[in-house]
């Protein structure tokens, strides 16, 4: 293989708003190879969404982008046309909301919108399309498919929308799929199911899978990499089993402590919280983003920026403290005062 | 999304929502422009007497038809000049201004508690009690408003009170519709179940935690049928409808003044400019108000 | 003693009704049997649309059931005035960004039950309000400022002190975290336990996310379209589930351990309809182990000990 099939580096994204401008995304570098599932996972508005929409170029207007490389199979995204977009998204890049219901025309069947959106891309019969659109419902596990292509999207369920938007995702066999949050909206036993269908059609075809979620029990059955995200920077990066299982940066550790898992904490025991919220991101950092939050924090996360430094086992971390877990105490995270 | 950035934060100053508003209304180019012109109008409207020496309904018939000062046969004595009875023209602009205002004002203020009460009434409860105020509210629509407002005032008399009335029965649609939409938005938010769940009364649910939450809709609708109101009685009153001298409003004056038309057009255009101007100020000041509080600030 | 029962409780709603058509029945509860012990904690789960939040609002004496009967404390709900009910049972909804009146000071959200009631004096309640506050962990310098100048945990914790500042019987919670981070879900959690622990709080806990119910809840009743399917103490239900729904919902847990692998969903996707509920038991369309019977004959309940299902075929355990 050569090189990777998504490559990022220095993507910022700025937003003006009234009185200043935010950075919600400060520099996140990742690469996805094909067959891999990469997971972003971290706290509400600490710019997962804009990072995936930054890629597939529909950031909001008021949106500002610079980053160094942006680049499919080499192919640089970076000030392309608006018409390259529209042959690039859905075609080899193509993306799965969290809300299936606003990214379905409601006015439409599901069988026209898939049609739609095949013959923007390919020059085919509409029977032809039909047959696609029957063949990947079919795919996603959808019962009497026939029968869905015909109904509009107000009457299917919370979870086969999903599994619609899925298939509309694979219709002209992308090479990249960026999911935001597929399934925060859907019920438990739901999410489960729609997870095994993106984790087996990844395997299956081989595309990559970028995985966005704030949850990271949702993230650990699936991804093969993880990186954490906060404050616009991503914090820690690498393999999955090797973050679940040793988080060195107390983002991570402290998320991986505020979750209750029956039958691994107790009942009614104290749960770790990481006091305060994520503050508004103006301006440059000029120490460690995470650092009021942080019980760890010593003079050094003062000092200035924190830049990204690789552990042992060959992942990132943005942390001064020391990279193989020596002198921390996780059960700091139950102890401090409760923060508001 | 965080406002307070963490546990040690400053104390947070407590800005309302509606002061919030107040400061971007200060900081809107419209509402100065608009305000200005309206607090031009007001003002004079309620010092009259200071503003002017001469009796509105004083006939000279000695002095009729005086052009006003831009004429070369004009003085100061008579700055607008005098009508064709012989009255001062700029006392009875001031005059004359009082009640059209009066009369917007008056009648906002009925159809606004009608409209509103109905409209909150519709999108609270919902059901039937929405159903039958739909039903008024479409009959309401398809009476013609002017037709109506006619055939009221021929039949019943056309004091000032009648007036009022009427105009303010027939207003209130608008109201009714917006305050609708926007109780409906805001009762389904669970503050309004939980202050049912606290025990609170409907008259409570209704004025502390909804109307507040709909004032800025309200003063938007409020301002358009102030110039509305104003609108349609110089209508009625262009039409010999309106109010009865010795009353006078701008609309009557433009009426009395129909005849001069070609030979005094001052008669018509003084009246009428000051018609112009205060709808053009009632309507700056309506958008900036919709300008600031429309698109719900995200703290 | 109990001090909350629900006696065979329905609930319909008619949709689609006009000033003359008659419109369709929708099922939201079809039944429900429950009683909660004084300083018990309660967990509601079920799937989206299964009326647990249809069940907290007749609890709540917001709604009345069509037919069956709610108590509190020995009396039905509606035979409580507004005022007496409001000292009884109180509510924390899952949305802090809906719950809280945007145009009032924190101060006044959380004094508004006592002030509803009468309660003191002004001054007296402004006292009250502030300890309240301190005991949810709010800094004294909110009580002036305006809910959109807090973030979603601060205001969930607002909700919170205004449900317990008229110190009532019983707290239910519909869904108090599902709209917060994990790290301040943590927090909220920590918080209702402190407040269990302290005010002898009884607690109905509505969630989809059984780790938080697992966490608080001393006994789970699990709903499925508008019946509860099976309940009974929390240890004895994750330990052994019986109804094969009930163990769907365990197995649909997602835990961020290293080596965590999806679980298997042996359990169809399709929610039923509560405009028409299937026949016999309603979950026989998605269950793995449907067998005879169950297309046609509604279950009982079962008891079995402090425990109770409804299944014809229920699962096993050594
Ligand atoms: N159009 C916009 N205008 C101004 N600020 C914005 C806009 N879109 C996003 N932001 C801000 O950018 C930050 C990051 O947003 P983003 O949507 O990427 O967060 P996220 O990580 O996806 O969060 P969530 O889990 O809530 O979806 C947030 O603080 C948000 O308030
Ligand atoms: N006022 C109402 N009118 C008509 N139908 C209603 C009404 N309230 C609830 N329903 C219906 O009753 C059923 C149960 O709703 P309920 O809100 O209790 O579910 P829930 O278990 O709380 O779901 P969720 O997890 O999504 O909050 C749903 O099908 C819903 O559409
Ligand atoms: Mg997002
Ligand atoms: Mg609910």
């Amino acid at each position: 293989m050569t090189g990777p099939l998504l490559e990022v580096r220095g993507l910022k994204v700025e937003i003006a708003v009234p009185g200043g401008m935010t950075r919600p995304v400060r520099g996140v570098d990742f690469s996805v190879a094909a067959g891999e599932t990469l997971a972003i996972v971290g706290e509400s508005g600490c710019g997962k969404s804009l990072t995936s929409l930054a890629i597939m170029g529909l950031l909001p207007r008021a949106a500002r982008l610079a980053a160094e490389t942006i680049a499919l199979k080499g192919l640089s995204l970076i000030g392309l046309s608006e018409s390259g977009w529209r042959r690039l998204r859905g075609e080899r890049i193509a993306m799965i909301f969290q809300d299936p219901m606003t990214a379905l025309d409601p006015c439409y069947r599901i069988g026209d919108q898939m049609a739609e959106v095949l013959r923007q891309h390919r020059p085919v019969s509409a029977e032809a399309a039909r047959q696609r659109a029957l063949e990947l419902l079919t795919r996603v596990g959808i019962s009497s498919p026939e029968q869905r292509l015909t109904q509009f999207p107000h009457q299917l369920s919370g979870g086969l929308r999903q599994r619609v938007m899925i298939a509309m995702a694979l219709l002209c066999e992308p090479e990249l799929i960026i999911a935001d949050e597929p399934t925060t909206a859907l019920d438990v036993t739901i999410q489960a199911q729609i997870l095994h269908l993106l984790a087996e059609i990844q395997r299956d075809t081989g595309i990559g899978l970028i995985l966005i979620s704030h949850d990271l029990g949702v993230v650990a059955g699936v991804a093969h990499r993880i990186a954490v995200m906060y404050g616009g920077e991503i914090v820690e990066i690498g393999e999955r089993d090797a973050i679940l299982g040793r988080p060195l940066h107390p983002y991570t550790e402290g998320l991986m402590h505020s979750i209750p898992v029956p039958g691994e904490t107790r009942r009614g025991e104290t749960l770790g919280f990481i006091p305060g919220t994520v503050p508004r991101q103006t301006g440059e950092l000029t120490r460690c983003g995470f650092l009021e939050r942080c019980p760890y924090a010593t003079g050094r996360s003062a000092a200035g920026p924190v830049p990204l430094r690789e552990a042992a086992d060959g992942r990132l971390v943005r942390c001064v403290l020391p990279l193989d877990g020596s002198g921390r105490d996780p059960a700091a995270w139950t102890r401090q005062a409760e923060g508001v | 999304m965080a406002s307070i950035a963490s546990a040690t934060a400053a104390p947070v100053l407590a800005l309302s929502p509606g002061r919030v508003a107040l400061g971007r209304t200060l900081r809107h180019g419209g509402f100065w422009v608009g305000g200005g012109i309206l607090l031009v109008i007001l003002v004079a409207a309620i010092l009259a007497p200071l503003l002017t020496a001469h009796d509105p309904t004083w006939q000279d018939l000695g002095k009729r038809l005086v052009p006003p000062v831009w004429d070369a046969r004009g003085s100061w004595e008579h700055p607008l000049g005098t009508d064709q009875l012989g009255r001062d023209y700029l006392a009875r602009l001031i005059y004359g201004g009082r009640i059209s205002l009066l009369i917007g004002f008056a009648t906002v203020l009925i159809s606004g508690a009608i409209g509103t009460a109905l409209g909150i009434a519709a999108g609270y409860w919902g059901g039937r009690v929405d159903l039958l105020i739909n039903f008024v509210l479409t009959i309401r629509l398809t009476l013609p408003v002017v037709l109506v407002a006619l055939v009221v005032v021929a039949l019943a008399g056309n004091s000032l009170t009648i007036l009022m009335l009427v105009i303010g029965l027939l207003l209130w649609d608008r109201f009714a519709i917006v305050t609708r939409s926007a109780t409906q938005q805001i009762a389904s938010r669970e503050f309004i179940v939980a202050a049912q769940a606290i025990g609170s009364s409907t008259g409570r649910i209704l004025f502390k935690e909804i109307l507040p939450n709909i004032t800025g809709p309200l003063i938007v609708v409020a301002s358009v049928e102030l110039a509305h109101a104003i609108l349609l009685e110089a209508a009625l009153s262009f039409l010999g409808l309106g109010v009865q001298p010795p009353l006078f409003t701008w609309g009557l004056m433009i009426a009395e003044a129909k005849n001069q038309l070609f030979f005094r057009p001052w008669l018509i255009a003084v009246p009428g400019a000051a018609l112009v101007a205060l709808i053009f100020a009632i309507n700056l000041v309506g958008d900036a108000v919709r300008d600031v509080t429309a698109p719900e600030g995200r703290a | 003693m109990n001090v909350l029962e629900v006696r065979g409780a329905t609930k319909t709603y008619d949709v689609g009704k006009t000033l003359v058509g008659a419109g369709r029945t929708l099922h939201a509860l079809r039944g429900i049997d429950l009683a909660v012990r004084k300083g018990e904690t309660l967990g509601l789960v079920g799937e989206s649309g299964c009326g647990k939040s249809t069940l907290a609002r007749l609890i709540l004496g917001i709604e009345g059931p069509t037919s069956g009967n709610v108590t509190l404390a020995g009396k039905p709900v509606g035979g409580y005035g507004r005022l007496e009910r409001a000292k009884l049972v109180q509510p924390v909804f899952q949305d802090p960004y809906s719950s809280l009146n945007p145009r009032m000071r924190i101060a006044r959200i959380v004094a508004a039950p006592i002030e509803v009631r009468g309660i003191g004096t002004a001054s007296s309640r402004r006292e009250r309000v502030r300890a309240v506050m301190n005991a949810v962990g709010l800094p004294e310098h909110f009580t002036e400022v305006y809910p959109s100048q807090l973030s979603g945990g601060q205001r969930q914790r607002v909700a919170i002190a205004r449900a317990l500042v008229g110190e009532p019987e019983i707290l239910v919670c519909d869904e108090p975290t599902s709209a917060l981070d994990v790290s301040v879900q943590s927090q909220i959690l920590n918080l209702l336990a402190r407040l269990k622990r302290e005010l002898g709080l009884t607690l109905i806990l509505i969630s989809h996310n059984l780790a938080v119910v697992h966490h608080l809840a001393d006994r789970v009743a699990v709903m499925y379209l508008g019946r509860i399917v099976e309940h009974g103490p929390t240890e004895a239900i994750f330990g052994a589930p019986r109804h094969p729904y009930t163990a769907a919902l365990l197995a649909s847990v997602l835990s961020p351990r290293p080596g965590a692998r999806l679980p298997e969903m042996r359990v169809g996707a399709e929610f039923p309809s509560p405009l028409a509920p299937p026949p016999g038991c309603a979950f026989h369309p998605r269950c793995p182990c449907a067998g005879e019977g169950c297309a046609t004959i509604d279950p009982d309940e079962t008891r079995d000990g402090p425990r109770g299902y409804r299944c014809h075929y229920p699962l096993a355990h050594a």
